[in-house]
């Protein structure tokens, strides 16, 4: 974008500051756990991200153990009981699974990651507005992280662990669960959704208040536009969840009734509350996904972003629409015909911003000059991944199909295209893209596109067959299926461990990488790379921007 | 501190408040969950969790009021303090929100329950039941909203306008009317707050067991929470008065805790207007 | 005061989400009316003067209570398939639209938007790759474009939406029943009631295989059906008959799925879903809990056995029920057994 092209006049500036104050580090205590400075605060959650990936992807490895062959095969073993409390374990997995993905990996990743690193240095601002506050946000997720494991230790009812879903549905979570672990898993999601909102206060202060002169909202980068609206997703969305798990948390253990129809309660109060905040939920984990692959596309193709003002407002569209629609998760819970009307023609509409999106990442590169590098790869991968997540979307957006669709691995299957194809794509894409500039050394490009094709072929190995297990009926929470479906989950089964050798590629590239890595430059990308990051060395001095860049 | 930098942002040292906060919450979180399943330890821990939190909160913020003195909050930090506290009370709005979906849940679409000396049961598809479908449910003794309620209305629109009052003493440098002024909210607030608990007490709606009773107490009670919140707000801004903080061109910390104030005033509006008026008619009020 | 209700109502749910799920909770919140009439109607004409004459004759038709048809094998239909990629066949009309909703709207339309996305995305990597393409065009707007990906997609939303509303306005638009079942969930079993015939009721549980179950216990057999989806008490219903279900459950939430049958609705406890099918061809069909309820959630399946009219009159009599409207045959069937608990089941929390 020749709009946010920093003029060569302030890189010497900022160059100019490097050697002196802007680099004193605090000692090593101070540095990394009393931290106040957004780069190392975006490095932490970025480890924290990665080691919470490194657990969710293995328990979705166990899951996928067990669901190879017919027959309940290892959760005796690993729960070491056997019936009921064997199978419990079935629903421990899959809700830990679920709810670490996306509260302790994607979300640390893409915006308490990502988003630290890079917006203040996007829109040419010194650190974030609120760098104390900044770290409370972080520390509160790992605080949120124990509590979570340590729900697995205690009674959950009949064995150990929460096994409600992820969705946390009551009265499965009320009176189907007693024992704590239930307890402690909502005041994790508690701390989380602080954790969250304070984020999202420091982002949207940050963005419209610390903009560099000249960096006007028209001239952010994409990225900043994706993180702005998300930021707005949850400081609407998660007060919402607060306030559904706080009536889930007395109907436990104070006797309330919100959701008992005992006491006049409604079940399905619940789960319009719940996805009130679930589905901007989805949003919060891709937009950021959207704004990195927007300046990979722009950057790898040497041409600024097709309809930039389309793209950013369609990402608002997004977010707007995206709080109207949430009962299209609630299609058989018995919605009147109106309604159902209504929440289809809505959810439906969503694909009108996305589209825009995809078509303008297209046109970028349309007469273009492509270089196929790591992220480049990935940012390819992410768009036709996500297109193919997306429109099974609109299948689902169908109340009238959803009702053959619902609850069964079709779900399963959209939503990891979406999420294990599409923000983790975008993840990866990213990790690579700004890999030379976290840490002033090269990964190994070719590693990077041994992971992607590993990777790409293993998750299609892995979710494509869901689609057809799905439209066969099979239910998802399942921990076992007739043996006709054995065929094709077994097909899943074997995609994961291709899969799983790409995510052990990616590791080997980054650790080795990091010790033995090039030296990168302060651009590796060339003219492409036109956001203000690429001004600042490699890595960025500890403290950017002493004075401020002015956009022209 | 880095003695390059020609820009107005605030750099700040490290703090091990972020840490301790957090930690202090995973113990208050522990500590809950242990005592609600009666655990021997669990009062203890809780309440080492909620001091070691509180005390968080008054180092937290005893440091950024320093930092304030010490020249640090520029025009544009306090802009960056206003935007924070602006989106902090958005949140806080869409937590209420929360509360009243599940209150306009109960009362647009009332299940038939049937109360027989306190004992609440569910008729729902026996036959003659959907005459018992009605909000308040039959048999509830609410709360007259024209007598405490209202009165509560307009303690609380009283105290809107003296911390209005205060405020514009402070913008004129007339600090005893600033001390008068807020000495007049905190004092009003400490009466609403009484009058609520007195409410509580007499009150005849059952907590447990009953879709009213949960709506009405856990909306109303968070409302009462927050009040207790902007009370103490309010008080430490008193306090820095008679210190001799704020000025006339830099006082953001009392415009905050007016802010605050008069967003609880807002929801309280709601409450009465909604659970207290609409939501108690046509059921018998408690004398 | 109606009145002063109705204007809050309005404010405070302004807004078309808000309104649109006033209409839902309101259809639902007029459910157990609708539900009470239903029942008391033919429980009125055949319940109430059987009762009388039950209690007389109670001893003497316990021992006449007729063999039950010997359950129905499976077929190919109802069931998933090895290695199958496509939805399962339907045998209901609204399945049948369904179907067709699915196989010949929705997934020729989202496979040519991905292979269109995907050839375009091909052809741009090969066109404009830094080799062939070594100078890059700067241009980055092009209005008649930009407002053509945005009309296009809304017009073939449009274009869906039409056959998609038209499919949810027939799932909703139930001929009159001929007969009622009410299903309620159970951790982790269904029972099925018959209002219309005496209110006997089925109770439904997962045959386990024979390694499971002690000597002497009913195991499955293949003449149930496959591992998980045989049951050992199946819900009958008469073929070419509209049945109603009443949906609720007592404990969780389960939801009521049969793939064949295009059906699928929640089993909330304190509340009554109405869903309908009708079925004209006889046979056993399964299907599966598909809301999360717990530890053996994935082990309460569902089956439901379509017969002709006459076989379906004989397995009612053979649990002890009567038949609908018919006072000359078995007056004197009485509820024997299992004990209709059922009701209050329903009610509770
Ligand atoms: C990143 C996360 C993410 C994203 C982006 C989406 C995007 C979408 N989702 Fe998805 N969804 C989930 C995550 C996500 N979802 C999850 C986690 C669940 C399950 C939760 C649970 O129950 O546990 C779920 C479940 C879910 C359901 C409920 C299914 C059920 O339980 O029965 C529905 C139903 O409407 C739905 C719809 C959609 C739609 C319409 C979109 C749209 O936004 C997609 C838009 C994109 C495209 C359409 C592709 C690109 C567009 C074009 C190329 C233009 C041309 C296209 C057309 C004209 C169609 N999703
Ligand atoms: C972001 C979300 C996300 C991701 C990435 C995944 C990834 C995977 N998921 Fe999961 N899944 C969910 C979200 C996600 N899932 C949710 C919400 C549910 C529903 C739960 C419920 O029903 O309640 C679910 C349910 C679910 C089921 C259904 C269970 C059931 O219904 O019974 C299955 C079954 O196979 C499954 C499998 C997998 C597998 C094999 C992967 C593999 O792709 C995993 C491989 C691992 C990775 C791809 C992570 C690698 C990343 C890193 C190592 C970190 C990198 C970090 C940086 C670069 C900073 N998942
Ligand atoms: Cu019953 Cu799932
Ligand atoms: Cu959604």
């Amino acid at each position: 974008m020749t709009d946010t092209t920093a003029s060569a006049a302030h890189s010497d500036a900022a160059h100019a500051h490097d050697h002196h104050d802007a680099d004193h580090k605090p000692g090593f205590f101070a540095r990394w756990f009393m931290s106040t400075n957004h780069k190392d605060i975006g490095t932490l959650y970025l480890l924290f991200a990665v080691f919470a990936g490194i657990i969710g992807g293995a328990i979705s490895g166990l899951m996928r153990l067990e669901l190879a062959e017919p027959g309940i095969q290892y959760l005796e073993a690993w729960s070491g009981q056997q019936g009921d409390a064997a199978l419990h374990l079935w629903n421990v997995l899959i809700t830990a699974h679920g709810l670490i993905m996306v509260f302790f990996m994607v979300m640390p990743a893409v915006i308490g990651g990502f988003g630290n690193w890079f917006v203040p240095i996007m829109i040419g601002a010194p650190d974030m507005a609120f760098p104390r506050m900044n770290n409370v946000s972080f520390w509160l997720t790992v605080s949120a992280f124990i509590l979570l494991l340590g729900s697995t230790f205690v009674s959950g009812g009949i064995g150990n662990g929460a096994g409600t879903g992820w969705t946390v549905y009551a009265p499965l979570s009320t009176s189907g669960s007693p024992g704590p672990a239930v307890d402690l898993a909502i005041l994790s999601l508690h701390l989380a959704g602080a954790s969250s909102i304070l984020g999202a206060v420091n982002f949207i202060t940050t963005i419209f208040n610390m903009r560099a002169p000249g960096m006007t909202l028209h001239k952010m980068p994409l990225f900043v536009w994706s993180v702005l609206v998300t930021a707005f997703l949850l400081l609407l969305s998660l007060p919402v969840l607060a306030a559904a798990i706080t009536m889930l948390l007395t109907d436990r253990n104070f006797g309330t009734t919100f959701y008992d129809p005992s006491g006049g309660g409604d079940p399905v109060l619940y789960q319009h509350l719940f996805w009130f905040f679930g589905h901007p939920e989805v949003y919060i984990m891709i937009l950021p996904a959207f704004g990195i692959v927007s300046q990979i596309v722009s950057t790898f193709s040497r041409k600024p972003v097709f309809g930039y003002l389309g793209m950013a407002y369609a990402m608002v569209a997004i977010g707007v629409v995206g709080f109207v629609v949430w009962a299209h998760h609630m299609f058989t819970t018995g919605m009147s015909v109106n309604v159902k009307m209504y929440f289809t023609a809505a959810t439906m509409v969503i694909a009108v911003p996305t589209g825009v999106k995809i078509f303008s990442w297209i046109a970028t590169m349309w007469s273009g000059s492509i270089s196929f590098k790591a992220p480049m790869v990935w940012a390819l991968g992410f768009i036709f991944m996500f297109t193919v997540g997306g429109v099974t979307g609109v299948v689902l957006a169908n109340g009238g199909v959803d009702d053959i669709m619902h609850d069964t691995y079709y779900v399963v299957a959209h939503f990891h295209y979406v999420l294990s194809l599409g923000a983790v794509f975008g993840l990866f894409a990213g990790t690579y893209y700004w890999f030379p500039k976290m840490t002033g050394r090269m990964y190994n490009e070719f590693l990077g596109h041994l992971h992607f094709w590993v990777f790409f072929v293993g998750v299609n190995v892995l979710f494509f067959p869901m689609h057809f297990l799905g439209l066969q009926g099979m239910p998802r929470r399942y921990p076992d299926y007739p043996d006709a479906q054995a065929y094709w989950n077994h097909v899943a089964t074997n995609g994961y461990y291709i899969m799983a050798i790409g995510v052990g590629i990616f590791l080997i590239n980054m650790i080795w990488s990091m010790l033995a890595g090039k030296k990168a430059p302060d651009n590796p990308w060339g003219e492409g790379a036109n956001t203000l990051e690429w001004t600042l060395s490699s890595p960025p001095p500890f403290h950017q921007f002493e004075t401020l860049p002015k956009i022209d | 501190m880095a003695g390059g930098k020609t820009h107005d942002y605030h750099i700040l040292p490290p703090s091990i408040w972020p840490l301790a906060g957090s930690m202090a919450a995973l113990m208050l979180a522990i500590g809950g969950v242990m005592w609600m399943h009666s655990h021997p330890f669990g009062s203890t821990t809780f309440f080492a969790g909620a001091a070691g939190l509180l005390l968080v909160f008054y180092s937290w913020w005893a440091d950024v009021v320093k930092e304030a003195h010490a020249g640090d909050h520029t025009p544009v930090v306090q802009l960056h303090l206003r935007y924070g506290m602006i989106l902090f009370i958005a949140s806080e709005v869409m937590f209420f929100l929360g509360w009243f979906w599940a209150f306009f849940d109960f009362s647009l679409f009332p299940q038939p329950l049937e109360i027989v000396d306190g004992a609440v049961t569910n008729l729902i598809g026996q036959s003659g039941s959907a005459a018992l479908s009605v909000f308040p449910p039959k048999g509830v003794e609410v709360i007259d909203p024209f007598a405490f309620p209202l009165l509560n209305t307009l303690i609380l629109l009283c105290s809107g306008t003296t911390v209005t009052w205060a405020h514009h003493a402070l913008l004129h440098g007339d600090r005893e009317g600033l001390k008068k002024g807020l000495w007049c909210t905190i004092l009003l607030g400490a009466l609403f707050s009484s009058i609520q608990a007195y409410e509580y007490i007499h009150a005849e709606i059952p907590f447990k067991g009953l879709n009213y009773g949960a709506a009405f107490y856990m909306a109303t009670g968070f409302h009462g929470f927050h009040v207790l919140v902007g009370t103490i707000f309010l008080i430490v801004c008193l306090v820095r008065t008679y210190k001799g903080h704020f000025t006339p061109k830099q006082h953001f910390g009392f415009e905050a805790a007016a802010w605050y104030w008069h967003f609880v005033d807002v929801v309280w509006l709601f409450l009465f207007a909604t659970i207290y008026v609409w939501g108690s008619w046509g059921a018998a009020a408690h004398g | 005061m109606k009145k002063i209700k109705t204007l809050l109502m309005a404010m405070t749910l302004a807004g078309m989400p808000g309104l649109a799920l006033a209409q839902e909770q309101a259809a639902v919140a007029s459910a157990p009316v609708a539900q009470a009439a239903a029942m008391a109607a033919p429980v009125a004409a055949t319940v109430a003067p059987a009762a009388d004459a039950a209690a007389p004759a109670a001893e003497a038709v316990k021992a006449e209570k007729p063999a039950a048809p010997a359950p129905l094998a499976p077929s190919e239909l109802g069931l998933p398939h090895e290695a199958a990629i496509g939805l399962q066949e339907v045998v209901t009309d609204v399945g049948q639209n369904g179907r067709w909703m699915h196989n010949a709207v929705l997934f020729p339309l989202i496979a040519g938007i991905c292979l269109f996305v995907l050839a375009l995305l091909l052809w741009v990597m090969f066109r404009y790759r830094a080799a062939a393409n070594p100078n890059p065009s700067k241009n980055s707007h092009n209005t008649l474009i930009e407002v053509i990906w945005t009309l296009v997609p809304i017009l073939i939303l449009v274009a869906v939406a039409v056959p998609s509303i038209r499919l949810l306005a027939r799932q909703f638009d139930p001929p009159k029943a001929d007969l009622t079942i009410k299903v309620i969930g159970h951790q982790w079993f269904w029972s099925y009631q018959y209002p219309d015939n005496g209110d006997f009721e089925v109770v439904s549980n997962m045959l386990k295989e024979k390694d499971q179950v002690e000597a002497g216990q009913q195991f499955r057999t293949d003449a149930d059906g496959p591992r998980l989806l045989a049951a050992d008490e199946r819900m009958v219903v008469p073929a070419g008959k509209v049945v109603k279900l009443i949906v609720t459950a007592d404990d969780v939430i389960h939801s009521f799925a049969v793939p064949a049958f295009w059906t699928k609705m929640d089993a909330i406890p304190g509340r009554l879903n109405e869903t309908w099918f009708k079925v004209d061809r006889p046979g056993v069909y399964f299907g599966q809990c598909s809301e999360l309820c717990g530890v053996r959630h994935g082990f309460m399946p569902i089956a439901v056995e379509v017969r002709p009219e006459a076989e379906f009159n004989q397995w009612v009599l053979s649990k002890g029920g009567k038949l609908a409207g018919a006072e000359a045959v078995a007056p004197a069937a009485a509820p024997a057994e299992p004990a209709p608990a059922a009701p209050a089941a329903a009610t509770k929390g």
